[in-house]
């Protein structure tokens, strides 16, 4: 059989299952979505986010891409922020990098080209920001350092863009969420919080917990 | 499902396969008969409906039905406490009707949930009782019935010390002869039997049969001192012409519709004879080669069919039976083509020729059956159970321990449930999970169901619940789960009662099935879409 069919089969099983344990499992989601949190993470395909978090479907609004990055230029991720805040009006919006990540790996070591080196500019940005921090640590404890200064740079341009700016003037609740997670135990690690009255220029760097 | 190919596509296998297995029949018919107190008759009027019967309305490819050695002691008894024979006819015409019952009301599905190491050690302990029972037959010695599976023998011996006590006193030098060498042949044959040709649709019992016949026949005329005696030949009644052979048969009394005792026999054999066919038949599907599966509530009513027209005829009790189907399974039977002939070959035998088969010695058919249960206790069986780990091995042998120092029904009801506290053991996987964010006032934690909480999940969930501190919000976590037994939900809310003076705030995240969260008494956090 060819892989994909697994999935179509899987597909078939998961649905009579839902069925089975709820005859309406699939009609009640028919009237909408409205889900509480909005998560940013990495495409790594061993960090799925509603697996690790026990979410049922509906709970969780999910934009993904390499090296969680948040570029206020890329249309896919700032259309997905503005559904989620204006319409959905979700409560917090999730950052959330990860143990190993490749994409922060390559914008260290390079090696990549094409898309994926232009996509990484910004996390090369990051890099340029902490420099001096990271080349004064060990070589095999900086790529991990980095996803973790990674997070809160990206959750600082997250704060910084017009539609979580509007809403935090607007009085509309929403906080903000830097995290990790480790692959090693199955661990979210939070790092830090936004809400509307953090001072964005002083926010302070993270603890290191991916040791 | 398998499909139905056409009854005689396999006669090739089938037609050498059914008279072997009408051989083996033979004196087992007689043998289970004449430990029941019933007429020798009736046995095998029990196996010819057995075979033709419920042969033709069963859907097991490869079960024998036929009168039981685990019913022999019920039928003695309830003969000994019935006015007539006629009326028992009555108990086992009510019986059939019962199992048709059963069979409407699903309950074959039972046979489906017995363990399959007791199903082996059943197998195993039957081939070992077959060996040990068969080799004074074998021998010589006729004093306990063929068929018989009980530790202690109506003959005061018990399945031991029979064999030393024929050792010591009884041997018949031309019975031991013939078995000796029809034993040797049969495991020959077993092996060596050809690939291709003709020759392999020979079945080695069959050979034996004959052979025995011709040996006998040959001591008789060059040293008649050691020829077999007619009372260690197979004696089938031999009827007084048509006549005579109709009056072998008798009906039901119904008259004795009224008596108590005819419901209370009829509902003991009913239950007995369905438990053991359902045994035996899931027993046959583990034996046969291409593993089908039968269905078992539709064997239920096959059976119940067989033993109305028994019982209705004067035939004993019938239900599927181990040695029989294990020998048709042996003989390379492909269809249940086999059993239907098999039927009709022990019906044809005995109306025309009931003097050929008493020339049979009965230890050229204790040979048959000594390789038979050799085959159904190999020492590869024990070996395969004990590399499956003691949850495995244990219930097997302890099945088979139980059934050679009882008998067959009291060693599976012990087999069975050691089997099940093993099966239960094997199965119970925690499914409650506990973890805590923080310490003191201000933690929170969440006791979360990983897969459904049955009952046997209540002492884990009671155990986890109580890890919860005072002062602190738990989330219960049931959103994996599409059922909670009653008796959790109750733990769940006398929790929760408790809380409110532990200073414990609590949460549900609900189940997939929505059944269970409404009957908590906690405000409940799930995922919602409008």
């Amino acid at each position: 059989m060819r892989e994909y069919k697994h999935l179509l089969l899987a597909n078939k099983a998961w649905a009579a299952e839902r069925l089975e344990d709820n005859p309406d499992y699939f009609a009640r989601q028919t009237v909408g979505q409205q889900p509480e949190f909005l998560w940013i993470g990495c495409s790594d395909s061993r960090v799925a986010p509603d697996q690790l978090t026990n979410t049922e479907p509906g709970g969780m609004f999910i934009h993904r891409n390499i090296a969680n990055l948040v570029d206020p230029a890329d249309q896919n991720l700032m259309s997905v922020v503005q559904f989620a805040v204006e319409v959905l009006k979700v409560g917090h919006i999730i950052v959330c990098g990860h143990y190993a990540c490749g994409g922060i790996q390559a914008a260290l070591q390079g090696g990549v080209d094409g898309h994926v080196h232009d996509w990484l500019a910004i996390a090369r940005e990051v890099v340029a920001n902490h420099r001096d921090e990271l080349d004064a640590l060990p070589e095999e404890q900086r790529a991990n350092r980095l996803v973790e200064l990674n997070v809160h740079d990206q959750l600082v341009q997250l704060a910084r863009t017009d539609v979580v700016q509007k809403a935090f003037a607007a009085g509309q609740p929403l906080e903000l969420h830097g995290w990790v997670y480790d692959l090693r135990d199955g661990l979210l690690k939070p790092l830090m919080e936004i809400d509307a009255t953090t001072p964005l220029e002083t926010v302070a760097k993270p603890e290191k917990v991916l040791v | 499902m398998s499909s139905q190919p056409s009854l005689i596509a396999n006669l090739r296998q089938d037609l050498p396969a059914s008279i072997v297995v009408a051989l083996v029949a033979l004196p087992l018919c007689l043998g289970v008969a004449l430990a029941s107190g019933a007429p020798l008759f009736s046995g095998l009027i029990a196996g010819i409906i057995g075979g033709i019967v419920v042969g033709s309305l069963s859907k097991s490819p490869l079960s024998v039905s036929g009168p039981a050695a685990g019913l022999t002691v019920i039928v003695l008894d309830a003969i000994t406490k019935l006015p007539s024979f006629e009326a028992f006819l009555l108990a086992v015409f009510l019986a059939g009707c019962m199992q048709i019952l059963l069979s409407f009301s699903r309950s074959g599905v039972l046979g489906e949930f017995v363990p399959s190491s007791v199903i082996t050690g059943m197998l195993a302990a039957i081939g070992l009782i077959l060996i040990l029972k068969q080799v004074p037959h074998a021998i010589g010695y006729d004093g306990d019935p063929g068929g018989d599976f009980a530790f202690r023998q109506g003959d005061g011996l018990n399945t031991f010390n029979t064999i030393l006590f024929v050792l010591r006193e009884q041997v018949v030098w031309g019975a031991a002869i013939i078995a000796a060498i029809s034993i040797a042949f049969l495991f020959w044959w077993d092996k060596k039997r050809p690939k291709d040709g003709p020759l392999r649709f020979v079945p080695g019992p069959l050979v034996v049969v004959v052979g025995s016949v011709a040996m006998n026949a040959l001591f008789g005329a060059v040293a008649p001192a050691i020829q077999v005696k007619p009372t260690h030949l197979v004696s089938v009644p031999i009827a007084d012409g048509l006549g005579g052979f109709v009056k072998l048969f008798s009906l039901p009394d119904f008259g004795q519709i009224g008596n108590a005792t005819v419901w209370t026999v009829a509902v003991t054999l009913a239950i007995v004879a369905s438990l053991e066919s359902l045994l035996s038949v899931k027993a046959v599907d583990e034996l046969d080669p291409k593993r089908r599966v039968t269905d078992k509530n539709h064997e239920l009513l096959a059976q119940g069919g067989g033993n109305i027209i028994s019982g209705l005829i004067g035939g004993l009790p019938v239900t599927s039976v181990i040695v029989r189907s294990s020998a048709n399974v042996d003989a390379n039977a492909a269809s249940k083509m086999s059993t239907i002939l098999h039927g009709t070959w022990l019906l044809l035998s005995v109306l025309l020729v009931p003097t050929l088969l008493n020339l049979i010695p009965l230890s050229a058919l204790a040979a048959v059956l000594i390789q038979t249960g050799y085959k159904l206790t190999k020492p590869e069986l024990f070996t395969k159970r004990w590399k499956q780990g003691m949850t495995q091995f244990v219930p097997f042998v302890v099945t088979i321990a139980a059934i050679l120092f009882t008998d067959l029904l009291k060693g599976i009801v012990v087999g069975l449930v050691v089997g099940f506290v093993f099966v239960i053991a094997r199965n119970f996987r925690p499914a409650v999970t506990f973890v805590q964010d923080g310490e003191g006032p201000g933690a929170s934690c969440m006791v979360r169901a990983k897969r459904n909480l049955y009952f046997i999940h209540k002492v884990e969930l009671t155990k986890e619940l109580e890890k919860v501190p005072d002062d602190c919000t738990v989330v219960i976590d049931l959103s994996a789960t599409s059922y909670v037994d009653l008796d959790n939900i109750d733990i769940i809310n006398g929790f929760i009662k408790n809380a409110q003076y532990r200073n414990i705030n609590v949460l549900v995240r609900g189940d997939i099935a929505d059944r269970t969260a409404p009957q908590i008494k906690a405000p409940r956090k799930e995922v919602a879409y409008a």
